[in-house]
């Protein structure tokens, strides 16, 4: 197939879809109550506009970074030591197994009830959520370094300083950047879940703490605008995958030896 | 006159087989006397323990029962006087050819000035030249095997390990870095020659390099004989030479019943 028309195709295909979709919307008259391509674009115009979507896109994005962030530092640690020490693996897997099997969106009546509604319970669903890709794929990579690295670099002279610094951390960081990369989306899809649970609270007067999904609670039930909902559904997924995409450019950039 | 730098003793080591097959002996009572500046080829079916008696003299592991002692002193880890060159090279695969041949001297603390010098030395002396900057993958077979190499003399050590380390390149790779290995060694005539412990699956590689070959029986791992060389070096002027190719025929005599017992019990 020629280059044009591997492009042109799929991209025809979405065309005719739009296309059919907003047609039967105004068939049947349905507009506001079904979605339609041309209403969603309008709505996501206006929103953008009167910065509604970024604001609320900012404060997700805030909770979501620091999230990630928190769940780092607590789970690659706790992933290179039970990586490198069975021991520590035998004592400590079937409790990590354990907590990992709730699912993080369960955690959010406790943390309503410690950390009130604001971004606070959001933001431990999204640790929550995003800690155990950090502690699995710390804990492999930390098994997968090749012992004939380890044997080299003894032969060679290096203490264990040196060792765990020039070559336990670089053979681990890829395997800790998948982690991430899935960590990334695990927090973000949790920050939407908790914010649409926790959201109906926080609405109308403090839409300055509030995030897509609180957004798009007081979508669904104040402002009854189902082309916005829609507009946020893309948001969510629009940002996810340009999160998801930068990951693997800033992997190909930092770790060119990944690249076989 | 000749003095034993490496001394193997009653070395015994065996495995714990997994799930509870028992124990495996890869080593059985095996003595040795390595000479200062000495080149020994070890060579022997699959499963003689000969990468495991390597191992044991590179500190990487201790044996069960006997004594492994270099230069008197019994081998308890590894040392940067005992250099190794392993099978799949063992790169980092983070570290470009310059970072791989450096890493030995920064270990021990040598400053930037000097050990960039030494490597770039090193990198003449094996032939990669413009290559500095490569990553490991970027490179052939054969250059990752110079690297190894440069890495392995970065450090200046008194032992030279090799494990089988030009078993994964086509021949005529394989026969221009067995020159190049040699004229590193000093086979020409050098006066302070390196002492070198070099196991091989290939028995024409074993007695071209070697001054003794050492041939390994298995079940258990031991040492069947010792086979002189004494053939002129340089060595790269004795490739076809019938006094080569008579001790290849004495070698493979040695190991050519085990050898097909072991390929028998691979393919059951």
């Amino acid at each position: 197939m020629s280059p044009a028309l591997r492009i042109g195709l799929p991209l025809g295909a979405l065309v005719v879809i739009l296309i059919a979709w907003e047609t039967a919307v105004r068939a049947t008259g349905t507009a506001g109550l079904v979605p339609s391509p041309v209403n969603v674009a309008r709505a996501g115009v206006a929103l953008i506009a009167d910065g509604t979507a970024t604001r609320a896109l900012a404060g997700s994005l805030q909770r979501v970074l620091i999230g990630f962030c928190v769940a780092a530092v607590i789970g690659v640690p706790i992933g290179l030591a039970i990586g490198t020490a069975p021991t520590l693996d035998r004592i400590f897997r079937p409790v990590l197994d354990a907590m990992r099997s709730v699912a993080p969106i369960a955690w959010i009546p406790m943390a309503i009830l410690w950390l009130g509604v604001r971004g606070d319970a959001a933001l431990f669903v999204v640790a929550y959520a995003a800690v155990f890709p950090f502690i699995l794929n710390a804990s492999d990579a930390a098994r997968r370094v090749d012992g004939s690295l380890l044997a080299a670099a003894r032969s060679l002279g290096a203490g264990r300083a040196l060792t765990f610094g020039a070559v336990i951390t670089p053979s681990a960081l890829p395997f800790l950047f998948t982690g991430a990369r899935i960590a990334m989306g695990f927090a973000w899809g949790s920050i939407i879940a908790a914010e649409l649970a926790i959201g109906i609270k926080v609405t109308g007067q403090s839409r300055a703490v509030a995030g897509l999904g609180q957004l798009m609670v007081e979508t669904l039930y104040v402002r009854r605008d189902v082309d916005a909902l829609v507009f946020y559904m893309l948001m969510i997924g629009a940002v996810s995958f340009l999160i998801d995409f930068g990951m693997r450019r800033a992997q190909i950039r930092l770790m060119p030896w990944t690249l076989r | 006159m000749t003095v034993a730098v490496l001394r193997l003793a009653g070395v015994t080591k065996t495995f714990r087989a997994p799930r509870g097959g028992g124990d495996v002996v890869a080593l059985s009572g095996v003595d040795l006397d390595v000479r200062e500046g000495e080149f020994l080829t070890v060579v022997g079916p699959s499963g003689c323990g000969k990468s495991t008696m390597l191992s044991l003299v590179a500190g990487f592991a201790q044996p069960t029962a006997g004594e492994v002692l270099f230069q008197g002193q019994p081998v308890l880890e590894p040392g940067p006087e005992r250099g190794v060159m392993f099978q799949d090279y063992a790169l980092f695969p983070w570290r470009t050819v310059m970072g791989n041949i450096e890493f030995g001297p920064y270990a021990l603390g040598v400053g930037k000035a000097e050990r960039r010098g030494r490597a770039r030395e090193l990198i003449q002396l094996v032939g990669l030249e413009g290559f500095e900057d490569r990553y490991p993958h970027e490179l052939s077979g054969g250059m990752r095997q110079r690297c190894a190499l440069a890495r392995m003399l970065a450090n200046n050590p008194t032992m030279w390990l090799m494990d089988e380390p030009l078993a994964a390149v086509d021949l005529q790779t394989r026969i221009i870095l067995q020159d190049e290995l040699l004229r590193l060694w000093g086979d020409g005539g050098s006066a302070k020659r390196s002492t070198v412990l070099f196991v091989t699956h290939g028995i024409d590689e074993a007695v071209l390099l070697a001054d003794r070959v050492v041939v390994m029986a298995r079940r258990p791992g031991r040492i069947k004989a010792i086979v002189d060389v004494n053939l002129p070096r340089p060595r790269a002027a004795q490739r076809s030479s019938p006094a080569l190719a008579e001790l290849v025929g004495r070698v493979w005599d040695l190991i050519r019943d085990e050898a097909v017992r072991a390929i028998a019990e691979e393919t059951n």
